[in-house]
C-alpha cells in the first residue's frame, strides 16, 4: 500500500536541519574569521619585507613586529603605497603591482628606489599561471633577478637575449615572462608620473 | 567484521571510486600535479565522505525518502565549508594552490554516490568507515597519479628534488594532457590486475 506523501513532516524536517547546520556553520565562521584575516595580513606583510629584502623570521608576532617598525603607510587616491625608512631617509618604496597575465591577472608587490631608477624587489602575491611553466614567476630565480635591477632605461625591463637585455626570461613560459616585463614597464610609466605628483622623488615626501 | 574487510576491498580495490566506479574525475586530473595538493585534496575528501556518510546514515530513517537529495547536498555542503575555513585558516598556502577545488568538492560523486549508495542503508559506524575508505581508495589512486606527475614533470617528489639536475622536465606530465594520460595507463593497468567483478561472474557461470 502506497503511502500518501506527507507535506508537513519533510518541510519542518529540512528547516531543522538546515537551521541546525547554519547555526554550526556560523558558528565556526565567527571563531576561525580573524585567524583567517590575520593569514591574509600575514602573506602581504611577508611579501613586503621580500621586496626590500629584509630577512625576517618565518613566524606571525617577528613579521608583524618588524613589519610595523619599518614601515609607514601612506596613501593618495587608490593607491596605497607602503615607505621604507632608515634613520630618518627615505630606503624606498614598494606599491602594489596590477595587470594582465596569460590565464589571468596577476598581482604583487614592487619596491624601487627613491629616485626611482632602481627596482629593489618584486614578488607576486597572487596569479593562475600555469604550474610548472608561467607558475615558475614564483621562484626564486626568477625574482632574484629584479633584485637592484637598472630600470632607469626605456623600456626598463628587456629579456635577453635581445641587446640591451636586462633579465632572462622563462623557458617554455614566453607569454607570461612577456606578461610580466609588461606589467613592470607599464608601472614604470605609471608611477614616474605619479611620484612626480606625489613629489616623491628622492625621498623628498 | 565481514562486513569491514568487505567495504576495504570494496574502497580500496575491488570497487575503487576512480577507476573501477570512474568517479571524481575532474578532480583527480586538476589536483595530481603535485604530490602535496593530491595529498591535501584526498584527506580532506576523506574527512567531508565519512562524515556525511556517517550523518546520512544517522538521519536515514528519520529523513522522508523524497527529500533524501536535498538533505544529503545539505549535508555534504556543510562539511565542505568546514573543511574550506579549516584551510584557509591553518593551511592558507593549501588553500591558494588548490584554489576553487576545495569547494567543488560538494559536487564531487564520490560522497553523494556513497550516501545513495551505502550510507542510506547501512548504520552510522560502517558509513562513516565505508565513506573514510571510499576517500582512501580516491586517495591513493591520485598519489600515485601525482607521484608519476611531479617526478616526471618537476623532477622532485613532495618538492623535494629527487632526479639530478642532468633531467630535463617533461612538460607534458604537469599540464593537464598529462593527467589524462597518466589516468588512462592507471584505469589500463588496474583493469588487468585487478579481478573484474563481470569476468568472475562469468567464470561461475561458464
Amino acid at each position: 500500500m502506497a503511502k500518501k506523501k506527507q507535506v508537513l513532516y519533510p518541510v519542518l524536517f529540512m528547516l531543522i536541519l538546515t537551521a541546525a547546520y547554519t547555526f554550526v556553520l556560523a558558528f565556526i565562521n565567527e571563531s576561525t574569521i580573524a585567524i583567517i584575516e590575520a593569514q591574509e595580513e600575514l602573506r602581504i606583510q611577508k611579501s613586503i619585507l621580500y621586496v626590500f629584502d629584509i630577512p625576517f623570521e618565518d613566524q606571525q608576532a617577528a613579521v608583524n613586529k618588524l613589519y610595523n617598525e619599518r614601515f609607514d603607510i601612506a596613501t593618495s587616491g587608490d593607491m596605497t603605497y607602503y615607505v621604507y625608512k632608515t634613520e630618518g631617509s627615505v630606503v624606498g618604496y614598494a606599491f602594489p603591482l596590477y595587470g594582465n597575465g596569460l590565464w589571468g591577472s596577476i598581482s604583487g608587490y614592487i619596491a624601487l628606489s627613491p629616485d626611482f631608477e632602481t627596482l629593489l624587489g618584486i614578488d607576486f602575491i597572487a596569479h593562475s599561471e600555469t604550474p610548472g611553466l608561467g607558475g615558475r614567476i614564483d621562484e626564486e630565480w626568477y625574482k632574484e633577478q629584479f633584485r637592484t635591477l637598472d630600470v632607469s632605461s626605456d623600456p626598463p625591463v628587456v629579456y635577453r637575449p635581445v641587446s640591451g637585455g636586462n633579465v632572462d626570461a622563462i623557458t617554455g613560459a614566453t607569454l607570461t615572462s612577456k606578461s610580466v616585463s609588461t606589467i613592470i614597464n607599464d608601472f614604470m610609466t605609471e608611477i614616474k608620473i605619479f611620484a612626480e605628483e606625489e613629489n616623491l622623488y628622492d625621498g623628498s615626501n | 567484521m565481514m562486513e569491514v574487510i568487505r567495504v576495504l576491498k570494496a574502497g580500496v580495490y575491488k570497487d575503487n571510486p576512480v577507476f573501477r566506479q570512474i568517479l571524481g574525475i575532474c578532480s583527480s586530473l586538476a589536483v595530481t600535479n603535485l604530490l602535496l595538493n593530491s595529498l591535501v585534496m584526498g584527506v580532506g575528501l576523506m574527512f567531508v565522505t565519512a562524515f556525511s556518510s556517517f550523518t546520512v546514515s544517522l538521519l536515514r530513517t528519520k529523513t522522508p525518502k523524497h527529500i533524501r537529495m536535498m538533505v544529503q547536498t545539505l549535508i555534504i555542503s556543510a562539511y565542505v565549508i568546514i573543511l574550506d575555513l579549516f584551510l584557509k585558516a591553518y593551511m592558507p598556502s593549501m588553500s591558494k594552490a588548490l584554489g576553487p577545488y576545495v569547494g567543488l568538492i560538494i559536487t564531487n560523486c564520490i560522497i553523494m554516490g556513497r550516501a545513495e549508495a551505502f550510507a542510506q542503508k547501512n548504520k552510522p559506524f560502517i558509513s562513516f568507515f565505508d565513506g573514510l575508505i571510499m576517500g582512501f581508495g580516491y586517495t591513493w589512486v591520485l598519489l600515485l597519479i601525482a607521484f608519476f606527475r611531479e617526478l616526471l614533470g618537476f623532477g622532485s617528489l613532495f618538492g623535494i628534488r629527487i632526479l639530478g639536475e642532468g633531467w630535463v622536465n617533461w612538460t607534458l606530465m604537469i599540464m593537464p594532457p598529462g593527467a589524462f594520460f597518466m589516468l588512462g595507463i592507471v584505469i589500463w593497468a588496474t583493469y588487468s590486475l585487478f579481478p573484474h567483478e563481470d569476468q568472475e561472474k562469468a567464470g561461475v557461470k561458464a
